[in-house]
């Protein structure tokens, strides 16, 4: 989904890992090197961001503005993520 | 997140729907802290048990369900995901992932029985006591195993595809459905010959779950990417109908009168409530973070959830009587609009700490994850 929305959008898809229980560092790595993944990743085991924003779910993507205005919450399903980019975008 | 309109209507009062008079079509009972990430759930009628596979804690919760307390953690193999209790035997039985076999615990002394081997990565299981048979999916192995209940030999291994954990079983037709996670398809097979007489690929990656009406002829099946159950006609072995649920459907149960279809929403933290004839979200119920494991408990009716995000299991009641008479309606997230709060996070490859101003005047997307 990152890759592809990266290429697709241009926006910088950002990881927060949460609810992992246990020291998040080793789950994170193994994550990663499963899925071959290289971008941002922010660990959030204190569910500082998460617990604020009430986020109830993973998959859970916040779509951000320039000016920090959340845009779009949730958007779990690709067609749901694609069309909260492109109004994001004004593209809709 | 999505609510059931609960507005007044003249013409459908509030309550006369559900089964007590309520303004909400569920109840919030209980919800108990149990150990890390547990995906599967287990009841004991006779004794008022819930047992909890907690796959990162490496055991079992069990849980007293008049009390609602964990009275006993019972250490299994490494990874038990799914679970099932045998009512006749009185065996729990538990799909050890990362062990390649399942762990079986005498109900009545809370103690670990044996264990048995089974293909790679066992990550669902199903009994029938029709049958007196365990099935097991193997998900790294492709393959399912049969285990006889009560001799608890390997009557089969049977090829599956990659992925293989959840199973269904339609005692009427004698048909066993395996579900593939990776391949994205199910394997019918003739539950005397083990031979296979069906397959369904489909569209979306992720399939998951499987529940079975046999009085219809149907089974549905998750779909978790696509956010969908499919209906699925057993005779024809085909698909009849795609059903929208809440985001990132994991787990599935009917309701013992088969009328609706309870399935959990991991991107949603909820339960929602399908409607089996007419394919409808009756209503969405609110659980913990993250759900996954669902089961209806016999003894009440009642809904228990194992909540891999918040390490909890939920008790919550489903009070609607019959399909409500307004749908689901999909509620916009309060924070659209607003600011995103300030933060300040570890930057998992640099350590360093980063925030909001790391972004700022850029456009981008927080995506939440676990990497289970």
């Amino acid at each position: 989904m990152r890759v592809r929305e990266e290429a697709r959008s241009g926006l910088e898809v950002v990881l927060v890992d949460i609810w992992e229980g246990t020291e998040p560092r080793p789950e994170v790595e193994r994550f990663c090197e499963m899925w071959g993944i290289k971008g941002p990743i922010l660990l959030d085991p204190g569910l500082e961001l998460a617990g604020a924003l009430g986020v109830r779910g993973v998959p859970t993507n916040v779509v951000v503005d320039s000016d920090g205005t959340i845009r779009a919450f949730g958007a779990a399903r690709l067609e749901e993520l694609e069309q909260a980019i492109d109004e994001l975008y004004g593209r809709s | 997140m999505a609510a059931t309109g609960e507005r007044e209507d003249p013409a459908f009062p509030v309550g006369a729907a559900c089964r007590i008079d309520s303004r909400s079509p569920w109840r919030q009972i209980a919800e108990i802290p149990v150990g890390l990430d547990p995906e599967g759930i287990a009841v004991d009628v006779k004794r008022r048990r819930a047992f909890v596979a907690c796959s990162r804690s490496d055991f079992v919760s069990v849980v007293d369900l008049e009390t609602h307390g964990v009275v006993r953690e019972i250490a299994t193999g490494n990874e038990p995901i799914d679970i099932g209790l045998d009512e006749q035997t009185g065996r729990v039985f538990t799909a050890d992932a990362h062990s390649d076999q399942v762990t079986i615990i005498d109900s009545a002394m809370l103690e670990v029985e044996t264990t048995l081997p089974v293909g790679g990565y066992p990550s669902g299981l199903t009994h029938v006591p029709e049958f007196r048979r365990l099935y097991v999916g193997n998900s790294l192995g492709s393959t399912m195993s049969v285990i006889d209940l009560d001799t608890l030999e390997t009557i089969a291994t049977v090829d599956a595809e990659p992925g293989a954990g959840a199973i269904g079983v339609d005692p009427t037709r004698r048909l066993v459905i395996c579900v593939n996670f990776v391949a994205s398809s199910a394997n019918f097979y003739d539950a005397d010959s083990f031979e296979e007489v069906g397959r369904l690929e489909f569209v979306s990656p992720g399939t998951c779950a499987i529940g079975i009406v046999p009085e219809r002829g149907e089974a549905f099946i998750v779909n978790s990417i696509a956010g969908t159950v499919s209906r699925i006609d057993l005779d024809a072995i085909e698909v009849k109908e795609e059903i929208r649920t809440g985001s990132a459907p994991v787990g599935l149960t009917m309701h013992p009168s088969h009328d609706r279809v309870y399935v959990t929403n991991r991107g949603a933290g909820s339960v929602s409530v399908l409607g089996v004839a007419d394919g409808a979200e009756w209503s969405q119920i609110p659980v913990g973070g993250g759900p996954g494991g669902v089961v209806v408990d016999p003894h009440d009716g009642r809904i228990l959830v194992a909540n891999a995000g918040s390490q909890t299991m939920s008790i919550v009641e489903d009070l609607l009587a019959a399909r409500p008479p307004a749908p689901v309606v999909e509620e916009p997230n309060p924070w659209i609009g607003s600011k995103l709060p300030t933060f300040a996070l570890e930057d998992y490859w640099s350590g360093e700490q980063r925030t909001n101003r790391d972004w700022a005047e850029k456009k981008y997307i927080l995506n939440f994850f676990a990497s289970w």
